[in-house]
Parts: structure tokens; C-alpha cells; sequence
């Protein structure tokens, strides 16, 4: 039997992993004593999946104490838990939304035929298998990232922080910019390494809401950039008193600021950034920072080329607030809307836990 | 602004209360500005806030807008999708 649903061999970014008679053997509630041992193999899917930096989740129609006897059970930190009485399509759909993830590049694991066909029905688009296929899912290329970073292999453990820190945002009241101050944001700002490359390459291929150009930019084309004497390629990492995110952001700056070329005009052909530094100041901080550095280098206007799509909002919202503008209508050669800002006068505020390396 | 676009004014901060939660916007005035300064609206709480219009209102702001202009403030905001619905 061949797993149904999922785009053909679209890249699994999260699995979501139902509990009883699944990653246990047993079922949780049914057991006087102690509860079910875990499902070894599948265990060790998840694991091993967990290591390639796809976010492990569970669904189950249980209470939260059996999410959190799988955690112990497994070892790490779960990106989602979602243990209640309500259909598997709707815990899904909230693990999707908690975690950013569209559901079509989800997996699901079940024994239950009933609920496996529900998703299905559902949520056409989840990769939906059974516990025999799950088991044998590590071989499979939708599981098997081209790239491993260590913000990869940490991801899980970061979507969990990030639960930690929305709940703390929520209960917190005051505005935004005090929220960051009080949890202790980091925002350092450096020139890349060779040492980041293949993580940019990455940037490059996850990113979509915080993302200018919308396509992948290769290693070697990157590891060029580094070294050649037009462009400036730049990183942004960010940390907090909940954790450390590590490399979220990157930009690449050219023109009159990148090399030696003086003159008034300078551009950013790329600026990519993680969806977990969403609403944490670190985009806003590199576009100040960008202006910065442009208007240091004699440049007097900034542009941004930004592919116009229905998933950067964000990102135009960034550039709203940072003062850039596009003339509607008027694109560059790829398509790109051209969002410039003149660099004299006012330049948008870099906050104190901004840290930029020259 | 007409009442129409006042009340919707009133609406949308109430939107913008539930998606921060800060129950202090519930009362802002229409000409605050939204992304600078004034209700410190960043691109998280935009985003959400543009969803909840699309869903609400069915407006789709960031597609007929690309300056997002309509977001200068919670008057514009409203007048934008009075003139739409």
C-alpha cells in the first residue's frame, strides 16, 4: 500500500504523529499501572526525523499528560502537542497555524484507519501514512533535507521556545518594542563567513513570507558573493532570555555600498529571513541597519526589489514601516516591484539591542 | 469620515485589541499611525491584522494596495474597505 496524499515528493517540514497504538504500544489510557511502553522503531523515526530539523508534533484524542509522556519518552522537545477530543483534521490545522507550516507539507501518522481517512478526506494535501510506512519514512526523499544546519537540527526545540514566548507576549500588555527589551532580544548584525553558507542557502530555499526575491540562490553562487568586492552579504542572528535562534537573517547589499563603485544609488537584490524572527524586530533592525550602511558608503537612495506575492505581506510591511515605497506599475528586469527610500534626513530607528560588527 | 467608516474605524481597533492584546487600542483614536510610532503595529500584528479584514470584511488589502498606504492609519484603514464594501 503507497501513502496517499502530499504533493509528489514535496519536502516534509512537519510530522504530526498520532499516540495510542502508534508511538506507543499500547493505549495510554487503558493501562492501570503505567502506561504503554513506547513503539521503538517509530520512536526512532521520529528521532532521526527530528534530527534532519523536521518538526515532530503529536495529535492525539487523549489527555495532555500523554503528550507529555511521549516527550519524556522521546527525549526531546515536541514543536506542537495537541491532546483533546476534537477530530484530527482541526488538531492538524492548528498545529499548521501554530508552526507556520502549510498543511501540504505536513505528514501524519495513524494506525487507525478511520482517522487516516478523515485527514485524507480533509486535508488532501498532508502526506498521510500508516505506522508500517512511517517506519520505513527515513529512507524516503520527502524526509531527507538536501542541507543540515545546526539551526536545523535545533528547529524543534526553537518552535518550542517560540510557544513559550507567544504565550508570554500575549500575557505581557505593553507594546511590542518593550516586550522585546523585556525578554532580553539579541539582534547581532555581522558580515557572513564561509562558515554560514550553507544555513543562507537554506534561508534561501524556507523562506517565503520574509523573503524579497522568492527564489533559491545556490551555495556556490553564495560563497561567490562572499568574496566578490560588489556585495556586501550580511547576517542577522537573534537570541532571547527564551533561546538562541541563531542565524535567522541574511541580506545582500551591492552598488555604491557593497564595493567600490561609488555612487548615489545602492541595492539589496536579496533579504531573507527565518518566519521565527517574525515580530521580533530583527527584519525592521536589518533594514535599519541596511540603510545604515548605505548612506555610510555614500549611497543616497536604497532599493529593495521585492517579488510582490500573497505570502510576503510581512515583509511589505517592513518595508512600509521602514519608509521604502514602490511606484505601482514600475518594475525592475526580473519583475520585481522597486521599493527605494531616500537615505538623507531621518533614517528608520536601529533599537538599543541591535549589535552591529562592522 | 462618515459614520459608516467611523464605526468601522471602532471595529478595527477592537481587532487590533484582540490580535496584540493590548485592550488599550480598543479606544484609539482614527488618526493614530499604525506602523510608526503611534500603536507600534509591527509586520506580525499587521499581517494578522490584514487576514482578520480579508476574512471580516472580504478585503484584501495587500493586494490592491502595494504600499500597504491604507495601514497610515486606523481612519485610513477604515475608509479603504468603506469604499470597498
Amino acid at each position: 500500500m503507497s501513502p496517499r496524499g502530499g504533493a509528489e515528493g514535496a519536502l516534509i517540514k512537519c510530522v504530526v504523529w498520532d499516540i495510542d497504538n502508534t508511538l506507543l504500544d499500547g493505549i495510554y489510557l487503558e493501562s492501570d499501572q503505567q502506561p504503554p511502553p513506547a513503539d521503538k522503531v517509530l520512536l526512532g523515526v521520529l528521532r532521526e526525523l527530528a534530527g534532519r530539523g523536521i518538526l515532530q508534533a503529536v495529535a492525539s484524542r487523549n489527555p495532555p499528560a500523554a503528550g507529555e509522556y511521549v516527550q519524556r519518552l522521546a527525549g526531546l522537545e515536541l514543536a506542537a502537542v495537541e491532546c483533546g477530543w476534537d477530530a484530527k483534521p482541526a488538531a492538524i490545522r492548528r498545529i499548521a497555524a501554530s508552526l507556520d507550516v502549510p498543511t501540504d507539507s505536513m505528514a501524519f501518522v495513524d494506525d487507525d484507519m478511520v482517522e487516516r481517512a478523515e485527514v485524507a478526506a480533509v486535508l488532501p494535501g498532508v502526506l498521510v501514512l500508516t505506522p508500517e510506512e512511517a517506519a520505513e519514512a527515513a529512507g524516503w526523499p520527502q524526509f531527507s533535507p538536501p542541507v543540515l544546519t545546526a539551526e536545523a537540527r535545533r528547529r524543534g526545540e526553537l518552535y518550542a521556545n517560540r510557544g513559550r514566548r507567544q504565550a508570554a507576549a500575549h500575557d505581557f500588555g505593553g507594546t511590542r518594542a518593550e516586550f522585546l527589551r523585556q525578554v532580553g532580544t539579541r539582534v547581532s548584525i555581522a558580515r557572513a563567513t564561509a562558515a554560514d553558507v550553507p544555513r543562507l542557502h537554506e534561508l534561501s530555499v524556507r523562506t517565503h513570507q520574509l523573503n524579497s526575491a522568492g527564489q533559491p540562490v545556490a551555495e556556490a553562487e553564495l560563497a561567490g558573493l562572499l568574496t566578490s568586492a560588489g556585495h556586501q552579504v550580511t547576517t542577522v542572528r537573534l537570541a532571547d532570555d527564551f533561546g538562541d535562534d541563531g542565524l535567522v537573517g541574511a541580506a545582500i547589499l551591492t552598488g555604491s555600498a557593497g564595493g567600490h563603485s561609488p555612487g548615489p544609488a545602492a541595492t539589496v537584490p536579496l533579504v531573507m529571513m527565518s518566519c521565527r524572527a517574525l515580530g521580533r524586530g530583527a527584519l525592521d533592525a536589518l533594514l535599519a541597519w541596511l540603510c545604515r550602511a548605505a548612506a555610510a558608503a555614500g549611497a543616497t537612495e536604497l532599493t529593495v526589489p521585492c517579488r510582490v506575492t500573497d505570502r510576503n505581506v510581512p515583509f511589505r510591511l517592513a518595508l512600509a514601516a521602514a519608509g521604502f515605497r514602490a511606484e505601482p506599475g514600475a518594475t525592475g528586469p526580473d519583475g520585481r516591484a522597486l521599493f527605494s527610500r531616500p537615505l538623507a534626513g531621518e533614517l528608520p530607528p536601529l533599537p538599543d539591542f541591535v549589535v552591529a560588527l562592522s | 469620515m462618515t459614520d459608516a467608516t467611523d464605526q468601522l474605524a471602532g471595529e478595527l481597533g477592537d481587532l487590533l485589541a484582540e490580535i496584540t492584546g493590548r485592550a488599550e487600542l480598543r479606544g484609539i483614536e482614527p488618526a493614530t499611525p499604525l506602523l510608526r510610532g503611534g500603536a507600534g503595529l509591527d509586520s506580525l500584528a499587521g499581517t494578522l491584522l490584514l487576514r482578520q479584514v480579508q476574512r471580516r470584511y472580504g478585503v484584501d488589502v495587500a493586494a490592491e494596495d502595494l504600499n500597504l498606504d491604507a495601514l497610515e492609519t486606523l481612519g485610513t484603514l477604515a475608509a479603504f474597505i468603506a469604499a470597498r464594501i
